[in-house]
């Protein structure tokens, strides 16, 4: 697929929409609608361009931002919930053990633990790729070492 | 001092590995859980086995903040060199990936740019 420079700006312009949490979120359609693009179209050119459809990008952005209120820890699950866009604590508490393999509360207790200075994340969080190399095991990288000396 | 990483942001490194293997054709060459994340990286079966292309979790906002900005400006954050530029086009266009710009001569390169999927548009370039 090729996209024209109009149809890539407001796809881009689509993602920024969706990561808007505030209620009502409008549908997937009425976003087509609003950056002028056919829903059937507008589904395919999305996952096309970020890899996971509209649907599915706007329940990510809310649990990222559900992760990262919960670690700061001012709220409760259901305050999170209810501020990420979630309407039932139900669904969100199912869908959040589900993707991240344990419960809001159990998430936030785990990483509250980790907050040294209050309302600053840990690093641990929000690794920067090539210092996660400093927690490798000392044999992780042996491959790599051995094609190095051989070099 | 030798150039052996080098590392490209993604926002979820399952679709990444995925996407830079299956669809790009890189190998996987490790694949070690770190905590939450894992260190990915991937090397290319037409280059040097011990040149690696990290998977970089794009977990901080600031970082997020500036992959997306890059995007919307449609600014590539890495370029691959290819020997067939269209047929490189064709193939990935079969396999569903989307392109901003297709084939085409840009003073000694010929130029193309697609999405990762991951958050990231790449370059291909092809020398004259």
């Amino acid at each position: 697929m090729l996209l024209r420079h109009e149809g890539f700006r407001r796809l881009c312009q689509a993602r920024d929409l969706l990561r808007e949490l505030r209620e009502p979120s409008p549908s997937i359609a009425d976003l087509a609608r609003q950056v002028q693009i056919s829903p059937f179209h507008f589904i395919r050119q999305f996952e096309a361009v970020f890899g996971v459809t509209p649907h599915q990008f706007r329940i990510q952005t809310r649990l990222d931002a559900a992760k990262r209120l919960l670690a700061m820890g001012h709220h409760s699950v259901t305050d999170v919930c209810m501020e990420v866009g979630f309407s039932s604590l139900g669904s969100f508490s199912a869908l959040f053990t589900r993707r991240m393999g344990e419960a809001p509360s159990a998430y936030r207790r785990r990483v509250r633990a980790m907050v040294q200075v209050p309302g600053i994340l840990p690093a641990d969080l929000t690794p920067g790729c090539l210092s996660l190399m400093g927690r490798l095991s000392p044999t992780a990288l042996a491959g790599s070492v051995r094609s190095f000396r051989e070099a | 001092m030798r150039i052996k990483l080098m590392s490209i942001m993604v926002d979820d490194q399952d679709k990444a590995l995925r996407f830079y293997t299956e669809v790009l054709g890189f190998k996987k060459k490790h694949d070690i859980p770190v905590g939450e994340y894992r260190w990915i990286t991937v090397t290319s079966p037409e280059g040097p086995d011990d040149l690696e292309l990290v998977l970089e979790p794009n977990a901080n906002p600031a970082g997020k903040m500036f992959q997306e900005a890059m995007f919307s400006q449609g600014i590539p954050l890495a370029a691959f060199e290819v020997s067939d530029i269209g047929g490189e086009f064709a193939r990935l266009t079969a396999k569903g990936v989307a392109f901003t710009r297709q084939p085409a001569q840009a003073g000694p390169v010929a130029l193309a740019v697609f999405a990762d999927t991951c958050g990231n548009l790449i370059q291909l370039y092809q020398p004259a």
